[in-house]
């Protein structure tokens, strides 16, 4: 009996080719996206989740803002761990990670750059329960000078070799010999905090490098900490007696701690290790996968059911031949299954061809694992769910007609299923309406955030960082410097010269930071920490910051003075309305007086995302970051790639044991916005699906309806009506449902889209135009979708309609 | 006694008036006859043959079929019974579209639970009967309408009813294929089998032993 059920089910798929590629291809859509996006929230959600991560929390510290604490640092300081530990027997152990960017690995001449990795306490296994492929676990991050490698770089070191046991320097060439001790297993884990190495913590204290940082105190706060929790631990507790633990060196700032697991989505405090991810952002996604889907059920049960009405005859022969509702029921849902099945699984293929195109374009690296294929039960067990719940309300229908009606071809839909179709299209609408409006405002306020001026020019300029590998004296360094910057001055090509801590889009990590700062009038601040970094006097010309009072330092042989300027945010922070008073008076921080040489104007530091903040430029010459200003007239491509290797020659000329790096800072800043750039992308792909799935729905019912009126639409043109009053009167009711969606429509995604918007300092507006622009957007498919069909009905000839009465 | 009508009333309402598509009927059938029903169009005919075959409901009086009062069965109790005893024939055959002429004769006895050998001997047995072994791997569409109206009457027969209920089976019929379908029926009831048709053909309704007349809903 199920194998007749299957084979007429089939016959009939292939009858029908229309109706089946429509609900297949609608559904295969709806299950391609599905899956794609649950992958990425899979994968978001995937960080740091291992065996005993939950007993996991990372230490970080509060500071002090107007009187309350906010999380000032996601680092905290080289004594917390071992403190906390000894105050609070709940902390099992803890481990330490001081993180080292942009390191060259060096193996006798040879220079290895741009390498990620950290100082490690040896706790760091079990912590994160990492194991070694090679090398003895209980000791590899013992001894001091000790190194364990990913294999990967190994593979990039040591090629084919043996690693264990050769040697390495790290950062310079004076750097002591390292000794590998071990090889890292592979993980495909992610994790917030990612390492090509680990050094042993050990190394630190008597490691050359580091000698200006030898003091362990609650005075270097550059270590992310965590702690392993006793399982039995009530977490709200201890985090509040940690809270409550009070440092005596540290006034204004406490510990706090936070979950492992919930660091990738919910934290985004300054020095994170790297730009984390975002529970609202996958909030979002989570939600338009659950539209799309659900979008793709509608149209099933839509189609399907106007679909039962021509299969009213069949039903009724079925019934007189001695069927019975549950017998036909399942008929029915057995039909619904197997062309789900199909869908499912060209959705599956869908996936399997797209996710590498996905994943480039969402930047992630996503992968269907078929060794863990577990994972994507859960995903089509719900899928099928859909299917099946879907599959049933058109069963129910279909089971419903009387056979002597039936048999009559007099079934009309009832007046609830009419209400009921009714309803699931203006759902469709809705749903297509409030995708739009989204896609549109996401569109805007990325194009606002790219638009918007920052107050600085970062056009044509580069940073160029590289590494001098030898040591040499602070002063020796400073003239070869001073000599390139000269060298370099007189390349046409080159505008202006400044060296720079760091610049904007640079983010946190190479600004300093200072809590307590006393003003001009004697007043001393502690409830803010202050942000600032040292740079040439010619950086303000080169940035082509403006000046609204004073003047940039004034140049010296030493190369820095106790000159500083600030922007207007600061000026006002300490009380000072008019920006003139503020020049040529003493601020006091770092133990020193400052003098404040000239006032710019506010510009963005950290991109639009965040609030302007009180910022203020030390006079500190240095070679961290060489800024380039290149000449308008050297805009073409290939002009700036030879300018920049002429400058790369120069460089090594002057400094034969280095490293060249160098960023485009235009560039550099738009980064900032990758990730909206991304969910941008993601929301207008899967919005255009969305809508290729509702139209595709609506395009196969409208093929039904009009068939089902058409004698009615014979009878009215017999009786002198027009092609445009029965395109009228076949749009009329689409129009309307278009409407009312609209209607429901706009405070949904403006409610939405506000709380999308939350996260940006500077939001564009939520302009009415965009929900109209989505509302006639999806009037505009709608009525094309639907008048393909209706005029087809319109312009055919009436006595055709008629005559098979 | 097959079928016993006794003042069967049918109506609908209609602008707060009854309109009466059946009104005071009495009819009594004995296993082995063969009866026409005639009348005009709107005369009742197909309403009263979908009341004997319990396709339809009536408002009022009482419809015992084999001694079991139809009025006071519950659904499922009715649809075993015209499963097991009724056959139907259809003006448009009504065959599945999907299915094979071997299917659709098939198609009944799934509905009885009845074992997949036995199905096949039985459906061999109508194939052979009907002279249509040849055509039982095409679809209905591929058929002549006498052939199709041909796997009708097998299909309606291969319960093994002992009623058959045909509603104008000559109606979408040229007259050579209509009168072999009247001569199968009358061959039919020579057999053993009840048969009650609806016919708009004098010609057809002398095939029957009895002709009924039906004039706005009432027997005549």
């Amino acid at each position: 009996m199920y194998k007749l059920y299957l084979k007429i089910a089939a016959r009939y798929l292939f009858k029908n080719k229309l109706y089946s590629f429509i609900n297949i291809f609608g559904l295969a859509i709806g299950v391609a996206s599905f899956v794609l996006i649950i992958l990425y929230v899979n994968h978001e959600q995937s960080y740091d989740t291992f065996e005993g991560s939950e007993h996991v929390q990372r230490v970080y510290m509060d500071y002090l803002e107007g009187g309350e604490y906010v999380p000032g640092d996601a680092n905290a300081y080289i004594v917390t761990g071992p403190t906390l530990k000894e105050e609070f027997p709940e902390i099992l152990d803890f481990v330490r990670l001081r993180q080292m960017n942009g390191v060259a690995l060096m193996i006798g001449e040879t220079v290895f750059d741009n390498n990620k990795g950290s100082l490690a306490d040896p706790s760091y296994f079990e912590i994160f329960d990492r194991t070694l492929q090679k090398g003895d676990i209980s000791k590899a991050l013992n001894e001091p000078y000790s190194v364990i490698l990913t294999p990967v770089l190994a593979k990039k070191l040591f090629g084919t070799e043996e690693p264990i046991g050769k040697t390495v320097k790290i950062l310079d060439s004076e750097s002591p010999l390292f000794t590998v001790t071990g090889i890292l297993n592979e993980n495909s884990r992610n994790s917030h905090i990612k390492n090509d190495f680990l050094v042993s913590f050990k190394s630190f204290y008597t490691w050359p490098s580091f000698e200006g940082d030898w003091e362990f105190t609650w005075n270097q706060n550059m270590y992310f900490t965590y702690v392993k929790l006793d399982p039995r631990t009530d977490v709200a507790l201890l985090k509040q007696k940690i809270m409550d633990f009070k440092v005596e060196a540290l006034p204004f700032e406490r510990h706090n701690m936070e979950p492992l697991e919930d660091i990738h989505l919910t934290s985004d405090k300054p020095y994170e290790a790297e730009t984390n991810g975002s529970a609202k952002r996958v909030g979002f996604l989570s939600a338009i996968a659950l539209i799309i889907i659900v979008l793709s059920w509608l149209n099933y049960v839509n189609l399907s059911t106007a679909k039962s009405l021509e299969r009213a005859k069949e039903t009724g022969i079925r019934k007189v031949a001695g069927a019975q509702r549950p017998q036909l029921i399942v008929q029915s849902i057995l039909e619904s299954i197997l062309l789900n099945v199909i869908a499912i699984s060209i959705g599956l293929v869908i996936v399997v061809l797209l996710l590498p195109l996905f994943s480039t374009y969402i930047g992630k690296e996503l992968t269907l694992q078929f060794s863990n294929i577990d994972t994507l039960f859960p995903m089509i067990g719900f899928v099928l769910l859909g299917a099946l719940v879907s599959g049933i309300y058109p069963a129910l229908v279909l089971s419903k007609y009387a056979p002597a009606t039936a048999l009559k071809g007099k079934v009309r839909t009832s007046k609830s299923g009419i209400a009921i179709r009714k309803g699931l299209i203006v759902g469709q609408f809705l749903a297509t309406i409030i995708l739009l409006a989204g896609t549109f405002i996401v569109t805007k306020q990325i194009r606002f955030l790219q638009n918007q001026p920052i107050g600085v020019e970062l056009d044509q300029v580069v940073a160029l960082s590289g590494q001098v590998l030898n040591t040499m004296p602070d002063s020796l360094f400073l003239n070869n410097l001073k000599a390139f910057k000269s060298e370099l001055g007189r390349y046409p090509f080159v505008k202006t010269i400044a060296g720079a801590r760091t610049y904007p889009g640079g983010g946190y990590d190479a600004l300093n930071s200072s809590a307590g700062i006393t003003f001009p009038d004697g007043r001393r601040d502690d409830k803010r920490i202050t942000y600032n970094y040292g740079v040439d006097p010619t950086y303000f010309e080169l940035m082509d910051m403006k000046f609204v009072a004073g003047r940039p330092f004034r140049e010296n042989a030493q190369g820095t003075s106790n000159e500083v300027v600030m922007n207007e945010k600061f000026v006002r922070f300490m009380g000072i309305s008019n920006m003139e008073d503020a020049v040529n008076k003493t601020v006091h921080f770092f133990n020193q007086d400052w003098v404040i040489s000239g006032v710019i104007q506010d510009y963005h530091h950290f991109g639009l995302k965040t609030d302007i903040q009180p910022m203020l430029l030390r006079y500190e010459s240095n070679g961290d970051n060489l800024l380039v200003k290149f000449d308008k007239t050297m805009a073409s491509t290939a002009g700036l790639s030879l300018a920049i290797s002429q400058i790369e020659n120069k460089w090594k000329e002057l400094f034969p044991q280095s490293t060249f790096t160098y960023t485009f800072l235009d560039q550099n800043f738009e980064a900032q916005y990758n990730e909206d750039k991304a969910f941008g992308s993601a929301f207008q792909i899967f919005t255009l699906l969305a809508i290729l799935i509702a139209s595709m729905g609506l395009f196969g019912l409208t093929s039904y309806t009009v068939v089902q009126r058409k004698k009615e639409i014979g009878v009215r043109k017999v009786n002198g009506a027009t092609i445009t009053q029965v395109l009228a009167l076949l749009n009329k009711d689409f129009v309307k449902w278009v409407l009312l969606a609209f209607v429901m429509a706009v405070p949904i995604s403006w409610y939405a889209m506000g709380k999308w918007l939350e996260g940006f300092a500077y939001q564009t507006t939520m302009s009415w135009w965009i929900f109209a622009l989505a509302g006639i957007t999806a009037l505009g498919i709608a009525l094309l979708t639907v008048s393909w069909q209706s005029f087809k009905a319109a312009v055919a000839n009436p006595v055709d309609a008629l005559r098979d009465e | 006694m097959l079928v016993e009508l006794n003042n069967i009333f049918k109506w609908v309402q209609q602008g707060g008036q009854r309109i009466f598509l059946l009104k005071d009927i009495n009819l009594k059938v004995e296993e082995g006859e063969f009866i026409s029903i005639m009348g005009p169009s709107g005369s009742g005919k197909s309403t009263l043959l979908n009341v004997m075959g319990m396709l339809d409901t009536f408002d009022e009086g009482e419809y015992d079929f084999l001694d079991e009062p139809v009025h006071k069965l519950k659904e499922k109790h009715r649809a075993n019974l015209y499963k097991q005893y009724i056959g139907f024939v259809f003006q448009a055959y009504h065959l599945i579209d999907e299915l094979t002429v071997y299917e659709n004769l098939e198609m009944p006895l799934l509905y009885k639970k009845i074992s997949g050998s036995e199905r096949k001997s039985l459906v061999a047995d109508m194939l052979d009967r009907f002279n249509i072994v040849g055509k039982k791997d095409l679809f209905p569409t591929q058929l002549s309408g006498g052939q199709q109206q041909l796997v009708g009457v097998a299909r309606a027969l291969i319960g093994k009813p002992k009623l058959i209920l045909a509603d104008e089976p000559t109606g979408n019929l040229n007259s050579k294929q209509g009168e072999d379908i009247m001569k199968l029926f009358q061959k039919l009831n020579n057999e053993g089998v009840t048969i009650i048709q609806v016919t708009h053909s004098e010609k057809n309704a002398e095939y029957g032993k009895r002709i009924i007349n039906l004039l706005d809903g009432r027997m005549v």
